[in-house]
């Protein structure tokens, strides 16, 4: 704002062009074919919180059945249903698409100072695909054909032998095509990071945001292919009787699993990482310091991302294989501790050494802090095979991933709600409830999930709908379930807050926090174009090099990469992040919605046996990528 | 007006993307063969008794065939970066040609071998038909792109098509040496 | 009081063999360094709400010298020192050496029981693994069908049960007691109700209880006798084994000792005449998913001599 307001009339006049040149199709139509990185977030914001919503219900349920010795809520074929359900939900349709799909969706271009992604159609696929993947996923359930193998999904349970129904399908077939998208989505946050930050954004000067997502996306694209082929060998076998993991005919059991934790335990880190990143940007704008061994939290952030690559036969300690297999792993999955405790004695010592002020949304990085300590040390014991060989498939291990994976992981994601609720919104939240909401949702987390480590220490497996009372475990778990509706309070009292601030919320201005990455330089919401003008790059930290952005509106007037000629953005060399080109940007397309529709449409065929129907989608596939690419971007 | 550097320093954003599809196809073949040699090698027999080792002369020659059609995909595009549209196309073209009756003759022997040894007789055969048809999709896959490409370049250049022409190369690179992988692990039994 | 139910018969931390007592140790130990580490982190973040500098300080080498030290020199040092205790507690439960155990259980996983055999013997049990105290043995695990995992969590880590393969640990028990174990492996509906009682006994009454088990039962009389009849005209026998009969199926458990077990249906029941006839009624109602059909087309009066027939199997 102060940027285009001190400008004089040949800046505002530049800035009007801008407007219309990126100006969007109003209504709902613009909604389905928007290539805008910030409505597709959006979306990925709302869509993911359905699901979260769906999953929190799916775990009430459970912890009601659960509260005491004996209940009879739902019997265990239900159970077993919600029990996959939530898993599968929370992990594919919740955090992932939270933490990458809306929050690097939203911010990512807007902290390199990029208009929008390397390929917004892509992108806009991304989602529907997603979108199109929930929906697929969860008709199962609708239909009373969900899936109730488990998230993990072992052979041979869920061979076409002991799941003869539809549901494991819905699972295989939902997450092949969830797996496309965020496939895609990874792809297109790679080239983005790599080639479209604003001049001077060396790599060494990008926002720890931004590694965290690099690393996040370099996961997810080599670890979602392997459970791709995993998905197809398990449909290829259900379908049409090939043999895979059938001892009987030379397959192998514990190849699905094999093949499943080489793409799961990444995919643990796919879903902290992005929550690293939060914190990263979080920590130093409530501090007012920058963040305490930049370079080192850099690079343990990419660490994790590639040792995470060596570790998945910890989650396979009790399947009987040779010692030194256990130990090579054993050691592997010690040694990812040591990226992980740089990071947080960084994050602890950037606060030590600032000047902290504890607002809303650093409350919930210092929940983060504690509860990844936690839940990272309670890790490390399960690293220790014996160890693990007895706790493995007990209520410890569900406490120690709650821990990491909502602990963790979501708590950032929180905080990040109301970090950049004022961004998004152009309205503040309300702080006091913001605290409040808080204490509710921390108090909640560890009454919920705490107990679980002492019933899982008195030998409660995991995965059971009911369990006998004179075991001990009674006070445990009646405990477990009563946190987690405090827990469930805490979380609507944050969406009253958000709905509220939403409507009656104080403006925010620009920048209400004096936060230092790029996304706090331009308006609240910020314009489609996301800059009026594309920022100079000093620092990882530009809004503290020069609060005023004086600069930029020297450069606006005199039209210096305000490129008001078209749809375009400028790409960079992906080292140096010099300026190298300006690309001309895709605007607004039907294809990517059209293109998803024909996809998941072919996916319920496949899954429905109707082969020459989905043959006949994937012929409309193609018409559809052709007219998606009949129209090409220009430079204007 | 626009500070434009004179001269692109970094390939463009297109490519990049064909860069990161091919990272995780290849990962793709990675798994496929990384599950070929688990699965053999907690197999005594390989092939199961009874099945015959897979001749190895029509695949060998196959993919060496299609590995050398990269070279006019690789010169086709030179000659559309030297502005010889037509010369690009008749490139493609040929390239074109043989790929399809490389695929012709390989779907074929597929559904030659399909007559002897089913898909559903043992894990055998099943990462053997599994892994083959994966390739050949991806081969049936470029071809598809490069009619499109080839369509599109007909009727004019833009800097999107040689974008597109180069992502598509690229693509054609990595099915071809994918080729060598995937020939080299199903012949694994005649090595 | 957080560990109030610390003597629970499925306690990890309540362990009754050298090798569960060398896991506790392990993890007794994990614990006290784990709530260190965790207490610096404590300690820097009220350090960092005490202190709430008025201004930040931007000297980079005192958080620099924190950050390697305690997210590296420390994680090393303890990692390694944690390593070797692994490392030195790992070949106790690891799979038994040859010949270093005095005999051989074969367990066989199935949705939804156990069953126990003793090689060299012909005893075959189900849901009651019977063995001697102070005695080595090898449990060789197998599975019938799914993924099941072995665990008794006082005698000994847990051990998968795969498809294909034969997976062993040992159990060496000291102390005469009954120890509870539990499927640890998700494997269906009928999971969470798939236990079983793991019973040592002084040598002698083992042998005593395994020279029991291979003798075939004596023909029933009186009303046991028609429920014999029952049994095998009501096709039981096409599930269920009993030596001495026709009956010869291997899908549910082997009944020709069910009479001299506590439980039944993996300890989903107590083992008493009404609680054995209201199984045999309705078994869905009391496990969900067994595999096991209701009987209630029977008349009553069958039911109750098929029951006693059942019973005098001991």
């Amino acid at each position: 704002m102060a940027i285009i307001e001190g400008a004089d009339a040949r800046g505002v006049e530049r800035v009007e062009r801008l407007d219309r040149i990126w100006r969007e199709r109003p209504g709902l139509t613009g909604w389905l074919t928007t290539t805008d990185h910030k409505r597709i977030g959006l979306m990925y914001l709302v869509t993911s919180l359905l699901f979260f919503a769906a999953g929190g219900v799916e775990a009430l349920i459970m912890r009601t059945q659960l509260a005491t010795a004996g209940e009879r809520v739902v019997g265990p074929e239900r159970y077993d249903q919600l029990m996959t359900m939530h898993g599968v939900t929370m992990i594919f349709f919740f955090v992932i698409p939270l933490s990458t799909g809306a929050f690097g969706n939203y911010l990512i271009p807007l902290m390199i100072g990029a208009r929008d992604m390397a390929f917004p159609r892509l992108n806009a696929l991304s989602f529907w695909l997603f979108l199109g993947s929930g929906i697929l996923f969860y008709t199962g359930l609708a239909i009373g054909q969900a899936p109730d193998a488990g998230w993990f999904n072992y052979v041979p349970l869920a061979s076409r032998q002991y799941s003869p129904g539809l549901g494991i399908d819905f699972y295989a077939l939902g997450l092949i095509l969830n797996g496309a998208s965020s496939t895609v989505a990874a792809a297109n946050f790679l080239v983005t990071i790599a080639k479209l930050r604003a001049p001077g954004m060396s790599l060494n000067r990008m926002p720890l945001f931004c590694y965290a997502n690099l690393a996040a996306s370099f996961s997810l694209l080599f670890a979602l292919p392997v459970l791709t082929v995993d998905l197809m060998f398990l449909e290829l076998s259900r379908k049409f009787g090939l043999h895979f993991f059938d001892p009987g005919r030379g397959g192998q059991p514990l190849l699905w699993q094999d093949l499943f934790w080489f793409f799961g335990h990444p995919e643990v880190y796919i879903i902290v990482l992005p929550a690293f990143g939060i914190a990263t940007s979080i920590i130093p704008t409530f501090t007012r310091r920058r963040m305490a061994a930049f370079p080192l939290v850099a690079l343990a952030e990419l660490l994790v991302a590639f040792i995470g690559f060596g570790v998945w036969v910890h989650h396979m300690f009790t399947t009987g294989l040779p010692t030194i297999a256990l130990v090579f792993f054993a050691a592997a999955s010690l040694i990812i501790v040591i990226p992980s405790g740089i990071q947080i004695y960084a994050w602890c010592m950037t606060m030590v050494t600032g000047s902290p002020e504890f607002r809303t949304p650093l409350l919930f990085i210092v929940g983060f802090i504690l509860f990844f300590v936690f839940g990272g040390l309670s890790g490390i014991t399960l690293a220790a095979v014996p160890f693990d060989q007895q706790v493995t498939d007990t209520y410890y291990v569900v406490a120690h991933f709650h821990y990491v994976i909502w602990g963790a992981a979501v708590f950032p994601l929180l905080g990040g709600l109301y970090y950049w609720f004022p961004k998004v919104t152009g309205r503040m939240y309300h702080e006091r409830m913001g605290q409040i909401s808080f204490w509710l949702v921390f108090a909640g987390t560890n009454v919920t999930f705490f107990p679980m480590h002492i019933s899982g220490l008195l030998g409660m497996p995991r995965r059971v709908f009911t369990y006998p009372g004179n075991l001990g475990w009674g006070p445990e778990n009646f405990v477990s379930t009563l946190g987690a509706f405090l827990l469930t309070g805490g979380l609507v009292l944050i969406a009253v807050n958000l709905v509220y601030s939403r409507l009656r919320g104080e403006p925010a201005g620009p920048n209400p926090f004096g936060a230092p990455t790029l996304e706090w330089t331009t308006t609240s919401p910020p314009p489609p174009y996301n800059f009026a003008v594309i920022p100079e790059v000093t620092s990882p930290y530009p809004g503290w090099d020069d609060p005023t952005r004086e600069a930029d509106t020297r450069r606006l007037e005199r039209g210096e990469l305000v490129l008001e000629h078209g749809h375009e953005t400028p790409a960079t060399t992906p080292v140096d992040g010099r300026l190298d080109e300006i690309v001309s940007m895709p605007s607004d397309s039907p294809w990517p919605i059209t293109l998803a529709a024909v996809t998941t449409i072919g996916f319920a065929m496949v899954l429905s046996n109707h082969l020459i129907g989905a043959a006949i989608m994937a012929a409309l596939a193609a018409a559809a990528l052709c007219a998606w690419h009949a129209h090409e971007p220009e430079a204007g | 007006m626009t500070a434009v550097a004179p001269a692109q320093a970094a390939r463009p954003n297109g490519w990049y993307g064909m860069l990161m599809l091919i990272a995780s196809e290849a990962t793709i073949f990675g798994a496929l063969i990384a599950t070929y040699a688990y699965l053999r090698f907690n197999t005594v027999a390989w092939p199961p008794r009874g099945v015959a080792t897979p001749s190895a002369t029509a695949p060998v020659i196959l993919a060496l065939v299609l590995l050398l059609t990269a070279a006019p995909v690789f010169l086709a595009v030179r000659a559309a970066a030297a502005g010889r549209r037509g010369s690009a196309i008749g490139l493609l073209a040929g390239a074109f040609v043989v790929q399809a009756v490389y695929l012709a003759i390989q779907a074929h022997l597929y559904a030659d071998q399909l007559s002897t040894l089913h898909a559903d007789a043992s894990a055998y055969a099943s990462i053997y038909y599994t892994l083959l048809a994966v390739h050949h999709a991806h081969v049936g896959v470029g071809l598809l792109l490069e009619l499109w490409i080839m369509g599109r370049l007909a009727t004019g250049w833009t800097p999107y098509r040689r974008t597109a022409l180069s992502a598509i190369a690229l693509y054609w690179y990595f099915v071809a040496v994918a080729g060598l992988a995937v020939t080299a692990t199903t012949l694994y039994p005649a090595w | 009081m957080l560990f109030a139910g610390c003597n629970s018969n499925q306690s990890i931390v309540n362990p009754a063999t050298e090798q569960a007592r060398q896991i506790d140790r392990l993890w007794w130990a994990m614990f006290v360094g784990a709530m260190v580490v965790f207490a610096t982190v404590v300690f820097l973040l009220v350090l960092a709400f005490v202190r709430r500098r008025t201004a930040p300080s931007h000297d980079d080498r005192r958080p620099y010298m924190v950050v390697v030290g305690g997210g590296f020199v420390a994680p090393v040092v303890l990692l390694a020192i944690l390593f070797g205790f692994v490392i030195d507690v790992m070949p106790a439960v690891s799979t038994p050496p040859a010949g270093s155990t005095r005999m051989t259980v074969v367990v066989i996983g199935h949705q939804y029981f156990w069953e126990f055999r003793y090689p060299g013997t012909g005893a075959i049990t189900a849901n009651e693994l019977h063995l001697p105290a102070n005695t080595p043995v090898e449990i060789a695990v197998r599975t019938a069908d799914v993924i099941h995992s072995f665990w008794v969590p006082r005698l000994n880590r847990k051990i998968d049960m795969i498809p294909g393969r034969t997976n062993r640990i040992e159990i060496d028990a000291p102390t005469p007691g009954v120890y509870r174990g539990q499927c640890s492996e998700f494997c269906g509906e009928g999971h969470a109700l798939m236990a079983f009682d793991v019973i040592v006994q002084p040598p002698a009454a083992f042998r005593q209880w395994l020279a029991n088990q291979q003798q075939t039962p004596p023909a029933p009389s009186g009303v046991a006798a028609a429920g014999l009849q029952v049994f095998q005209s009501a096709g039981c026998g096409s599930c269920h084994m009993i030596a001495g009969t026709s009956a010869v199926g291997q899908v549910g458990p082997d009944l020709t000792h069910v009479g001299s077990r506590s439980t039944i249906a993996a300890l989903t029941l107590p083992n008493t005449p009404q609680a054995l006839y209201d199984w045999i009624t309705d078994p869905q109602r009391y496990k969900p998913g067994a595999r096991m059909p209701g009987f209630s087309s029977l008349p009553a009066g069958q039911r109750h001599s098929l029951v006693a027939y059942l019973e005098s199997l001991r």
